[in-house]
């Protein structure tokens, strides 16, 4: 495993985008961060800038202004990342999909690895997800050694 | 204050310009205004009668345009909605917006959003849509039609 892989792996700092929510995906994330479900278990940390993140947690329907930013954020972020969609919102646009405002899906607009489903999902399930992503990509660097 | 006298002070002020009164409940009245004489009903409820101005909606009715101006008596909680109809082949209404700047934005809102022209509007730029949105398609109109033909509209499922 490349060293760059393997800090990104160890502790993971997570980036929080709203892509226009209703926020009840991100009262989730936050949720995570709490000592309840403490996700910083993991190692992972909430980063207040997207230029020290290694994971962009999506959240929201990309209503066609928050695109740009999206596409504008995702070029800022360090590669290797990792992106994960939270929410049925930033899956599939749920109930937005015939919406005048929401063209186009997140995955269609920067490439996705792990998908989180749900309205909202529970932080146990972002946590899961999260988790088996790191997983995922452990077992994959591994296996092209 | 209380609310028969209020609905009295309106009707006798404004009795030229009403077309209907609508008494709905006991904190909701309609009452139904002329298009030409919304600026001074507006005047009337706020500047005179001291009601706080809501917020504004606009309503695509298919056959024609309905602006409600909601405004508020707190005190006796009352809530007036002024109701303008105006019809599809000439969507023009004088602006509020310089008799009180809380109805700047949503005229801003309800002309791009529906297409209703407002006169003598301070600073009528877009609020809410994207820069690329093309000029004179109006989409909370009930005739819009989907214009982006890069629009993805399945769930890929």
């Amino acid at each position: 495993m490349s060293v760059k892989l393997k800090a990104l792996l160890k502790s993971p700092w997570v980036f929080h985008l709203s892509t226009g929510s209703c926020n009840n995906c991100d009262i989730e994330v936050l949720d995570c961060l709490t000592p309840r479900f403490d996700i910083e278990r993991f190692g992972m940390l909430l980063a207040g800038s997207i230029k020290h993140a290694d994971v962009l947690l999506v959240t929201g329907s990309c209503n066609r202004k928050s695109v740009a930013r999206l596409k504008r954020l995702y070029e800022q972020v360090p590669k290797p990342c990792l992106v994960v969609a939270i929410g049925e919102c930033s899956l599939s646009r749920g109930m937005f999909i015939h919406s005048y405002n929401c063209p186009v899906p997140l995955d269609k607009i920067i490439p996705v690895d792990v998908y989180i489903p749900g309205c909202p999902p529970k932080p146990e399930a972002i946590i899961a997800g999260v988790v088996k992503l790191i997983e995922r990509v452990q077992e994959k660097a591994a296996a092209k050694k | 204050m209380d609310r028969d006298l209020v609905l009295k002070e309106i009707r006798q002020k404004l009795k030229d310009d009403i077309l209907d009164v609508f008494d709905k409940s006991a904190k909701r009245v309609y009452i139904g205004i002329k298009p030409e004489s919304i600026r001074k009903a507006a005047q009337c409820l706020f500047k005179d009668m001291g009601a706080r101005f809501n917020i504004a909606s606009g309503v695509d009715v298919r056959d024609r345009m309905e602006i409600l101006y909601h405004f508020t008596f707190e005190d006796i909680n009352l809530l007036v909605s002024l109701r303008v109809t105006l019809p599809k082949d000439k969507l023009e209404i004088e602006s509020l917006a310089p008799l009180f700047e809380g109805a700047n934005w949503i005229e801003r809102e309800m002309n791009e959003l529906l297409g209703i022209t407002f006169k003598g509007h301070p600073d009528m730029r877009r609020l809410l849509l994207p820069e690329e949105w093309p000029q004179g398609v109006y989409p909370l109109r009930c005739d819009y039609k989907e214009w982006d033909k890069d629009a993805v509209r399945d769930r890929g499922v």
